[in-house]
């Protein structure tokens, strides 16, 4: 009783070992597959991390700009008249009545800013461009909340103005050089940050003296005021609940009058997150590449499986004629995918999490080094799941396939009889030579050729969408350079990582592509051979090869354009516009010569030994 | 323009070496060899020494490392691999021992495939390979796949194919290696036949029956050709001697 | 072999000698080439006289006319001879020796006679192989000449067994 027990657990065992084995031996003898393998699906859960990595990302800047500057929970603005954009003495006294509200511990201002009421605001000239800007007026000592904190030059002097940061890199302003405002000259003096304004493009602000500011203020551009608010309180619940109670329309402060428009009252959760803007830009398109580069790894390593399950059924037979059950057989599949599967997710989130820093330079308008970014559970989890999900749903089928198979015919190693499709078969006999291989060929394996369109369509997809965004930006922003305005600088940046993601997606489908021909040209050895003997040319023979991956390109590629145009509708929905035609039609003709001349090098490797070596080398 | 040769095939030093240095293996050794129009010639011996190798340089499916080549009025030897493609498919028909046939294609298929390589048309390729299904007697089964037919009638359809661009030459390799009895007689008759038609055929064979159906029959061993015996002559009536009747019990 | 094959033909019905001929040749097709009438006829004869045949008719009828049928002594022969299942020995000792004597004393080189048979043997297995041809399909004579071939075959091996082998002992010497 105690023998059989015994054996039966040396059973368990001995099998955990038998498949780390026969795992490990198979992956020894088919690096190049396992890395291909590890590599889609490790390009999507990179690219999956890294949307994520980039949520913990941009609150430390803000935090620090926020302790250096002392910055506001509370930004107050006066309201001010819907017609005239007047600010009545009234609407001033609501604003200062502010201070003393429920959980105010600490005020500055009001200040006088002009240029913000959404109006034409104030002109600036200088050397370069003619843009306009919000100008604040502040006092030349130290604010009590919010002092904005200089990095280069000093703070405000007589005659002197202060440039907000970010702004003052993009309309590239200098300290010394002189700006005109409205007219009248003034000299930059220094160049600052500051947690209460949001940087370029949300606004252009310019520090000057209350006494310019003042005088800036136009009957078209009136004056306006801004207080700055710190609470006892400043967790997201309790701003949010200031900002419902006190502001806009809601209830009066005490003791203010009743007629006063009251103030627009803006939180520091939601500068932050006007902050951030540029992140989540960057995750938008993170997240879409995740799925276009899932869809893809799916495809990929679909080929991938299908290739390797045609070698190994003689493994399989081996197997069950030494007595593997066919779960044992199933398993081998699995546990060798699986494994490779987790070697992705793992090596993707490292590889995301590292690059986040990369994608999140610090922004010019806050100080502080970005924080490390967050490498959660759920974000673990979710890789995790998505390299599983894409490794079982290609492997499941043909390891069931393997496991029903009967040991005879497994050990036999007969191949797969090729499909046989009447209709392409006459419709190959009347095409040239080339194209009748391409489409006999095509139509042995079925399956991946759709795999091959598929991974086409994808690819194309995201060129499309791509090169989309990339004129619809480009027109954009000529359209603005011209007329002397001024270019996001986050918007290169966004393109930057779009850049990375299209290049993502034409190596992984190109790598697939020359995967797929690879096993085409083995599988099709005997036939080329015999093809060879019976008088066809090697370069015929060649051709015939290369079609039968460019036969499901085609398809593949004239799909994946409106699929492009789609997708960039959606994902970019405030552009507009579409890349030239004759951008388009470059990107669907480019990828079919691209996948015929990546083709064609298996082609010709797979057709250097002469025709009487390649025929003895192949069985009936 | 040059009237059909009777020199079909003509042979001077042909060598054939794999390999090099310590690994290098000659397959051949200087053979000379001349094939006539509308002759029958066996090549016999033992495995590796050789006869498949001098087949395939005959057909153009290799290069010879040395020596000289003609076939059908050509100098082969230094073709490109181009030209030699050209040239298997006007000049040469091939009989494999595998057969060769692609699984996917039903007979006709199969038949009609070197004509199209040769740029007939589709319905003169087909008419082409309708016409000599019938001649190796398969008219019924032309929509077969391989995998319907015997390895006799697999065979049969690969002669088929082989004469389907009308080849000037004739070569088979094993033809009947793997066939059962009953199939390599029927392939033996349909050699017979052909042959009595004035075909040129080069056959290697260990069948020593298939051997001498040819009017001649080389022995090889070690790259090189050991004997030479012709097979032709009337009949020499020795066939009333295989019954004893001179023998008393 | 010929005496107990005229014995059993015997056995359907008494014949006469050229009755017999022709269903000998029937049966053997060419193979029975070599057989005449006289050969029949003395075989016919020998067997008289050892008692298993007895002739049917007048004693005055010239040869051809004789009708003969079997005794019950032949009758018997016959029936032993059925269930019979000696096989014919193939007389390879014979070539083997004569290749052994021809080394020894000198006499011939062992391969020229290998080879001069070997080319003799293909000469008959071509003429047999296209008489193959010629018959009827599954008929007696194919059956038998099918027979001839595969044995030609065997032989030939064996022949260029010989031919190996006593190739090889010359290069050793």
């Amino acid at each position: 009783m105690n023998q059989q027990r015994g054996t039966r657990h040396h059973g368990v065992n001995g099998r955990a070992l038998l498949l780390g084995r026969l795992t490990a031996s198979d992956l020894r003898h088919h690096v190049a597959q396992a890395v291909l393998f590890v590599v889609a699906i490790a390009a999507a859960t990179t690219v999956l991390s890294l949307a994520f990595a980039l949520n913990g990302v941009n609150s430390n800047p803000y935090q620090q700009t926020m302790a250096a500057t002392n910055g506001p929970d509370i930004v107050a603005q006066s309201g001010n008249d819907p017609y005239t954009g007047v600010t009545s003495s009234a609407d001033l006294a609501a604003l200062v009545a502010l201070d003393h509200a429920k959980g105010v511990v600490a005020h500055s201002g009001p200040y006088p800013i002009v240029g913000d009421t959404g109006l034409a605001g104030v002109e600036m000239h200088s050397t370069y461009i003619v843009t306009s800007v919000e100008v604040e007026g502040r006092e030349i000592g130290v604010a009590a909340v919010d002092q904005p904190k200089v990095t280069a030059g000093t703070w405000l002097r007589p005659g002197g103005v202060v440039i907000e940061r970010s702004f003052a890199e993009t309309a590239n302003l200098h300290l010394g050089q002189t700006i005109t405002l409205n007219g009248h000259p003034f000299r930059v003096v220094g160049v600052a940050v500051t947690a209460a304004f949001g940087g370029f493009p949300g606004n252009s602000l310019i520090w000057t003296t209350e006494a310019t500011a003042r005088s800036l203020a136009t009957k078209v551009d009136p004056l306006s005021y801004i207080s700055n608010l710190k609470l006892s309180d400043a967790s997201p619940r309790a701003v949010n609940s200031f900002v419902n109670t006190y502001g806009n329309g809601l209830q009066q402060s005490k003791g203010g009058p009743v007629e006063a428009t009251p103030p627009y009252l803006n939180p520091w959760t939601a500068i932050a997150y006007g902050d951030s803007g540029f992140l989540r830009t960057d995750q938008a398109f993170l997240f879409t590449g995740t799925v276009l580069l899932g869809l893809l790894a799916l495809a990929s390593v679909a080929v991938l499986v299908g290739g390797r399950l045609a070698e190994g059924t003689r493994r399989v037979g081996l197997l069950k004629a030494v007595g593997g059950t066919p779960g044992l057989v199933a398993a081998t599949f699995l546990v060798e995918n699986l494994f490779l599967a987790l070697v992705a997710a793992v090596g993707g989130l490292l590889a995301g999490w590292r690059a986040a820093p990369l994608v999140s330079k610090p922004e010019a308008d806050l100080v502080g080094a970005p924080g490390a970014p967050s490498l959660t559970l759920v974000m673990v989890v979710v890789a995790l799941a998505v390299a599983l999900a894409v490794a079982l749903a290609s492997t499941l089928v043909p390891a069931i396939r393997a496991a029903r198979m009967s040991t005879v015919s497994a050990l036999a190693d007969a191949p797969r009889l090729p499909r046989r499709r009447e209709s392409l078969m006459r419709l190959s006999r009347k095409l040239p030579v080339p194209a009748l291989f391409g489409l006999r060929l095509v139509a042995r394996r079925p399956r991946r050729a759709v795999l091959s369109a598929a991974s086409i369509a994808v690819a194309v997809m995201g060129l499309v969408a791509a090169l989309s965004i990339h004129a619809a930006i480009d027109k954009k922003f000529a359209h603005v350079a011209s007329s002397g305005g001024l270019i996001n600088p986050e918007v290169p940046r966004a393109e930057q990582v779009l850049t990375a993601i299209t290049i993502s997606l034409v190596i992984l489908a190109a790598l697939t592509a020359i995967f797929a021909a690879w096993a085409t040209v083995l599988e099709a050895r005997r036939a080329s051979a015999v093809s060879l003997a019976l008088g066809a040319t090697p370069q015929q023979v060649r051709s015939g090869l290369a079609m039968a991956q460019v036969i499901p390109a085609v398809p593949g590629a004239i799909l994946g354009l409106p699929l492009g145009i789609g997708l960039f509708k959606i994902a970019g929905h405030h552009l507009s516009g579409l890349p030239p035609v004759l951008w388009l039609v470059a990107a669907v003709l480019g990828t079919v010569f691209v996948v015929a001349a990546l083709t064609s090098v298996p082609a010709w490797i797979g057709m250097r030994r002469p025709v009487a070596e390649m025929l003895q080398t192949e069985g009936a | 323009m040059n009237d059909s040769p009777t020199v079909l095939v003509h042979a001077k030093g042909l060598r054939k070496d794999y390999g090099s240095g310590e690994g290098l293996v000659r397959a051949l050794d200087a053979v000379d060899l001349e094939v006539s129009r509308g002759e029958v010639v066996a090549v016999m011996g033992p495995s590796g020494c050789g006869k498949s190798t001098l087949l395939h340089l005959i057909g153009g499916l290799d290069r010879p490392s040395a020596g000289e080549l003609s076939v059908a009025g050509q100098r082969v030897d230094g073709l490109s691999e181009r030209a030699l493609a050209f040239f298997r498919r006007n000049e040469i028909g091939f009989v494999f021992q595998a057969f060769h046939l692609m699984d996917e294609l039903t007979a006709q298929e199969n038949v009609e495939l070197p004509a199209l390589l040769a740029g007939y048309s589709p319905s003169e390729a087909r008419a082409r390979a309708t016409a000599l299904l019938e001649e190796v007697d398969l008219a019924d089964r032309v929509r077969h796949l391989p995998s319907m037919l015997s390895g006799g009638q697999r065979q049969r359809v690969a002669i088929a194919r082989a004469l389907v661009n009308e080849p000037e030459i004739v070569l088979a390799d094993e033809p009947t290696g793997n066939l059962d009895s009953a199939s390599a007689f029927q392939v033996l008759e349909l050699l017979e036949s052909l042959r009595a038609k004035g075909l040129t055929l080069v056959i290697v064979t260990h069948d020593e029956r298939i051997a001498t159906t040819a009017d001649r029959l080389i022995s090889m061993r070690d790259g090189a050709f050991v004997d030479e015996t012709h097979l032709t002559g009337g009949s020499s009536g020795h066939l009333g001697a295989f019954a004893d009747w001179e023998r008393l019990s | 072999m010929q005496q107990e094959v005229v014995l059993a033909m015997l056995a359907k019905e008494p014949s006469h000698g050229y009755e017999l001929r022709a269903r000998l040749a029937r049966a053997l097709g060419p193979v029975a080439e070599g057989i005449n009438e006289a050969q029949m006829y003395v075989t016919l004869s020998r067997l008289e006289k050892g008692g298993f045949v007895a002739r049917m008719d007048a004693p005055t009828q010239r040869s051809d006319r004789k009708v003969y049928c079997l005794t019950p002594t032949g009758h018997e022969r016959v029936t032993e001879w059925m269930s019979d299942v000696n096989w014919p020995r193939p007389d390879l000792a014979e070539f083997h020796m004569k290749l052994i004597a021809a080394e020894q004393g000198g006499l011939a080189d062992p391969i020229n006679l290998i080879d001069a048979q070997r080319r003799d043997l293909l000469r008959r297995l071509r003429e047999v192989g296209r008489a193959v041809m010629e018959e009827e399909k599954d008929s007696d004579a194919a059956l038998l000449l099918e027979g001839i071939v595969l044995r030609l075959q065997a032989d030939l091996r064996w022949l260029q067994a010989c031919e190996i082998t006593w190739t090889k002992r010359r290069t050793s010497k």
